[in-house]
């Protein structure tokens, strides 16, 4: 092996040897933002997939079953409803169908109801973030995002968007919005809403085109490891 | 990811993987940090940087080989990241290192220190990427031949022959870079 033959030069390599500390906020920082992706990448495998198909489509269909048979109620008790007292007169079909179906719904509603939508329709800022240091209000996201990550490792894909809309609602562009979107794009493939989880994934790229998820985002689901 | 070595093991990432993957990326810090400067990274853009480089670590742990040393397959990392990097930038920032103080030096040395680290990164800069890498890894990390040409998917000859480049690449800018300071 030879090395450079110059003293100086060797020198100078030998110097360049040294592997300077880390700042501590630095590396505080680093590990920070390192621990919230581990815990949201953790969603990589996603629990559903030890869930075998088999079981998984018979399910898929007595809910969509549970689910019409729960919206053809509503549209009766509605029709049944309409001679009774004058309601009023902006009061159209279709928007009454919503509260009727949300009163009609089992305590744990299956998947594609709109308890859950895509994106928040009117995010309002919380009262309490306007007032949180930043430092208080990023474990406040944390905080947000750890419970969606649970979850969804627990399989209650419905209750982690839950969390991830408490999260946009709070806050809309926060620093962990990329991963609560990424996040989001995962629960939507969990609850089987496809073309749902197109447009979360869409959405994605074009906010985040440089994104270290969006490979791990746009990938296709794998199938079960086991 | 065909392009780092990874050994496939037939059991399922433990429980605690994500702790043990981010304690040895705490350990390994300071040497993520030092790579991505002396492979050309702005301090400005290190702390993403780092952080791509432990998303691409945290999604290969369950397969990375630990019984080996982990700082090759780190640089194998990082140099493909910085390589995308510069790639998308289509241009290197070239701007001065803020080094962290060293508490425990008197200002003499320090001085010295903080003008050969300048001059060395000023002359490792003036390398091309794939050379520079041969550089950092054999004569500053230490690291044999044989691992290099394996992290970075080259043979043992192309590995020597841009060791062998990249040396006199050095000198030559060595002595660029004196000549600049003295004008």
């Amino acid at each position: 092996m030879t090395r450079p033959s110059a003293p100086e030069l060797e020198a100078l390599l030998e110097q360049g040897k040294q592997i300077p500390a880390v700042p501590a906020a630095v590396r505080a920082r680093v590990l920070t933002r390192a621990r919230a992706t581990a815990a949201l990448a953790g969603s990589a495998r996603p629990p559903r997939s030890r869930i075998s198909p088999a079981i998984l489509r018979p399910a898929a269909l007595v809910a969509a079953m549970v689910l019409g048979m729960g919206i053809a109620g509503a549209v009766v008790l509605l029709r049944d409803r309409k001679p009774a007292p004058a309601a009023d007169a902006n009061a159209s079909a279709p928007v009454a169908v919503r509260p009727a179906l949300s009163v009609l719904a089992p305590p744990t509603p299956p998947a594609p109801l709109p308890s859950a939508p895509l994106a928040p329709s009117a995010p309002e800022p919380h009262p309490s973030a306007k007032a949180a240091s930043p430092r208080e209000s990023y474990a406040a996201e944390l905080e947000l995002l750890r419970r969606a990550q649970a979850a969804y490792a627990s399989g209650d894909f419905s209750g982690s968007l839950v969390s991830l809309n408490e999260h946009a609602r709070q806050f809309p562009n926060g620093r962990l919005a990329e991963e609560r979107e990424a996040l989001r794009v995962s629960c939507l493939r969990g609850l089987g809403r496809s073309s749902d989880a197109r447009r979360a994934v869409t959405s994605f790229a074009q906010r985040f085109p440089h994104s270290v998820l969006l490979s791990r985002t746009t990938a296709p689901e794998t199938p079960p490891s086991n | 990811m065909g392009y780092l070595r990874l050994v496939h093991s037939t059991s399922p990432a433990p429980a605690h993987s994500e702790e043990t993957c981010v304690a040895a990326f705490d350990r390994e810090l300071d040497y993520v940090f030092s790579s991505l400067r002396r492979l050309g990274v702005a301090s400005s853009e290190l702390e993403d940087l780092a952080h791509e480089i432990f998303v691409v670590l945290y999604g290969n742990w369950p397969e990375v080989d630990r019984s080996r040393p982990l700082r090759p397959y780190l640089f194998g990392i990082a140099f493909r990241i910085v390589a995308a990097h510069r790639r998308r930038r289509s241009r290197e920032v070239c701007v001065a290192v803020p080094e962290p103080e060293d508490v425990g030096q008197s200002p003499e040395l320090k001085l010295q220190a903080r003008q050969s680290a300048a001059l060395l990164a000023g002359a490792l800069k003036q390398i091309p990427l794939p050379r520079r890498a041969v550089l950092i890894m054999h004569d500053l990390d230490e690291i044999p031949i044989r691992d290099i040409a394996e992290t970075l998917s080259i043979t043992r000859f192309g590995a020597y022959a841009r060791l062998r480049k990249a040396r006199l690449e050095l000198r030559a800018a060595v002595q660029r870079q004196r000549l600049g300071v003295r004008k």
